[in-house]
């Protein structure tokens, strides 16, 4: 018998993830030789649409680089004028920012559930699950709409804290929301548990791990720490660049990073790696630890709105416009995200760079795809919750 | 048979997507939803309904054809969204960023296909969907006559309703459009609304949800309503 396996090149449209992707492998019956995940999303370019602009229509703008994670768009372009500024805001403004922040967190990773739950459920009981979880979702917005003023681009989001305190009243009322979707929460999740269980490709991925190529990357639990790391050891590639292969990493349109030349995971699942002594290093282990995280994130949350003080401000009062660099680095719902910016003489912006967390993560995901049964691709990537509105809206960075 | 709505994102932020998900539990009961989100799309079928969301980038020929069928295989297209009504931010799109510095042109989707309704809004929120399927499947209403003459329109903007209501003496100080704003770009002053210009984002919310500016936008664009014709 001649016990060849026949070499096939697979391209696929890939379905229920943030945005527009395809994924081309190369596999044999068994399994996935080589990786290719291509994003093909048109490229919005916002670090030029922002270009000359006022900070102000700076944030509103970035936000809607992604009606996923809006709010991490927000609050690391506030966090890197605020650096560029030296302006600090008053505690209750960063209380109230890391809430809405950690909201955004939530909806994030809630919705991404919604794109999971198919793989998980049988067909009979999908429906009513998914309308389950879209509800709790919309409690979640209508926490975020009185805390951020909507429940997508938060406005309230400004340089120097927040626009609006919320009220004494409003902030009891979401103290209960938030303890009522806890509740809500923990019961979908476990209800979840017996379906995953059962799951046979849950099964195998919980058996595949994580590429040991890669280092782990996440600044903080909650929030974003610009000491915690250092920016400029950040690189980025074009991705047919970095995959060397022109003619099918050229139809990309986004671009990769690159931490001290090395691959790096920003995800959930290295936060709590290095901030909670998590230590799932599976594939599926990546949607675990969105588990684990979402919880963890409401019982802060509830800490959060405990601390506001009504009379106290929220808001830095004055704002001087000038010349100045500056970083904001956030720990957004998939990972690590950074803004450089640098302000003319006028405050206005005269360079500014984003770094998602999909451009860090596109190349573990390939890498950690190799050795996967090819039916299995789907799902991997799908753990990994790529952003592709996202990971298509940046700018090459040069050393 | 419940009429089929398809969702499709020609290259937004998933704001509007995400919206529209968010409002399956409201109208699940009369519609059947369609979504690569859902998975369970399928570019060859026809719909009832199609909801665009995203603008379109005419430098990006792929998305253009992938528009121009979604278009040829439904019966009613709704522009979904500011970007995709009237460009929304991405009318400050200027191209030039790596790797597709090309992709220069960002366009409300009427620029390449004909548009039935456009609706606009930072996203719109999630219980407008529920009024235009129940237009579109049922009596149509004066709503769906603003929204079939915005998607004429293909710009509107905070500088609009200003030049078009405040400035020519219609405004009655209702206060309508600073509460639509999704981004508090409108403030009162003096009973007037008042534009702080760097934070308009060009969503055209304002415009549509001004009594009067909506008044002037069916002068302009006297329309023809389409709704569904087969039984539904």
């Amino acid at each position: 018998m001649l016990g060849v396996a026949m070499t096939q090149k697979t391209l696929r449209e890939l379905d229920r993830i943030g945005g527009d992707a395809q994924l081309y492998i190369i596999h044999d019956d068994d399994r996935i030789i080589d990786a290719y995940f291509i994003t093909t999303a048109p490229v919005r370019g916002f670090e030029k649409i922002v270009l000359g602009k006022n900070p102000l229509f700076v944030i509103e703008a970035v936000m809607r680089i992604c009606g996923i994670c809006h709010a991490a768009h927000g609050i690391a372009a506030v966090e890197a004028f605020e650096d560029a500024l030296g302006i600090m805001p008053p505690a209750n403004g960063r209380r109230l920012r890391e809430v809405i922040g950690l909201l955004n967190r939530v909806q994030s990773h809630l919705y991404h559930l919604t794109l999971l739950l198919p793989d998980i459920l049988p067909n009979e009981i999908l429906g009513k699950k998914l309308l389950e979880l879209i509800n709790l979702i919309n409690k979640v917005n209508d926490v975020m709409m009185r805390i951020g003023g909507a429940p997508t681009h938060p406005p309230y989001i400004a340089i120097g804290g927040v626009l609006k305190m919320p009220t004494e009243t409003v902030i009891n009322d979401s103290k209960k929301k938030v303890a009522d979707i806890i509740k809500r929460y923990i019961d979908y999740r476990e209800g979840l548990r017996e379906f995953i269980d059962k799951c046979s490709s849950a099964v195998k991925l919980k058996k595949q791990y994580l590429s040991s190529d890669a280092d782990i990357l996440a600044t903080h639990l909650f929030y974003g720490d610009r000491y915690a790391f250092d920016p400029s050891k950040i690189t980025v590639k074009r991705y047919d660049e970095y995959r060397e292969n022109k003619e099918i990493g050229s139809k990309s349109t986004s671009m990769i990073a690159l931490y001290d030349d090395r691959i790096v995971e920003a995800s959930p699942r290295a936060r709590l790696q290095l901030f909670r002594e998590y230590s799932g290093k599976s594939l599926w282990d990546l949607q675990e630890a969105r588990f684990v995280e979402i919880e963890l994130v409401l019982h802060r949350i509830l800490e959060l709105l405990d601390r506001i003080r009504p009379n106290a401000p929220h808001r830095t009062g004055t704002l001087v416009y000038e010349h100045g660099e500056g970083i904001g680095v956030y720990e957004a719902p998939r990972g690590t995200l950074v803004h450089f910016v640098e302000l003319n003489d006028d405050g206005r912006v005269l360079k500014y760079k984003i770094i998602v967390p999909t451009m860090f993560n596109i190349p573990v995901l390939e890498k950690s795809l190799i050795n996967l049964e090819p039916s299995l691709g789907d799902l991997a990537v799908r753990l990994f919750d790529p952003c592709v509105p996202c990971s298509t809206h940046y700018l090459r960075v040069r050393k | 048979m419940k009429p089929k709505i398809l969702l499709f994102d020609v290259g937004g932020c998933e704001g509007c997507p995400m919206t529209v998900l968010r409002s399956l539990p409201s109208i699940k009961d009369r519609v059947e939803l369609y979504a690569k989100q859902l998975g369970n799309f399928d570019p060859e079928d026809k719909y009832d309904i199609v909801l665009v969301t995203g603008s379109i980038c005419i430098n990006d020929e792929h998305m253009v054809n992938i528009l121009k069928r979604i278009r040829e295989n439904t019966e009613i297209l709704v522009a979904f969204g500011s970007c995709a009504a009237v460009g929304g931010v991405t009318r400050f799109c200027r191209g030039g960023q790596e790797p597709r510095p090309e992709h220069r042109v960002f366009q409300p989707i009427s620029s390449v296909v004909e548009v039935d309704y456009a609706i606009p809004g930072c996203p719109p929120a999630p219980q407008i969907l529920n009024t235009i399927i129940n237009n579109l499947t049922g009596r149509a209403g004066p709503f769906l006559r603003i929204f079939a003459a915005v998607a004429k329109s293909k710009k509107l903007s905070g500088f609009d309703l200003l030049d078009d209501v405040v400035l020519s003496g219609l405004c009655i100080g209702c206060g309508a459009c600073v509460l639509s704003c999704p981004t508090g770009a409108l403030q009162m002053i003096e009973k007037k609304p008042d534009l702080i210009v760097e934070k308009c984002i060009r969503c055209g919310t304002c415009y549509v949800r001004c009594p009067r500016a909506s008044q002037v936008l069916l002068k302009k664009y006297p329309v023809q309503l389409k709704v569904l014709v087969k039984e539904v």
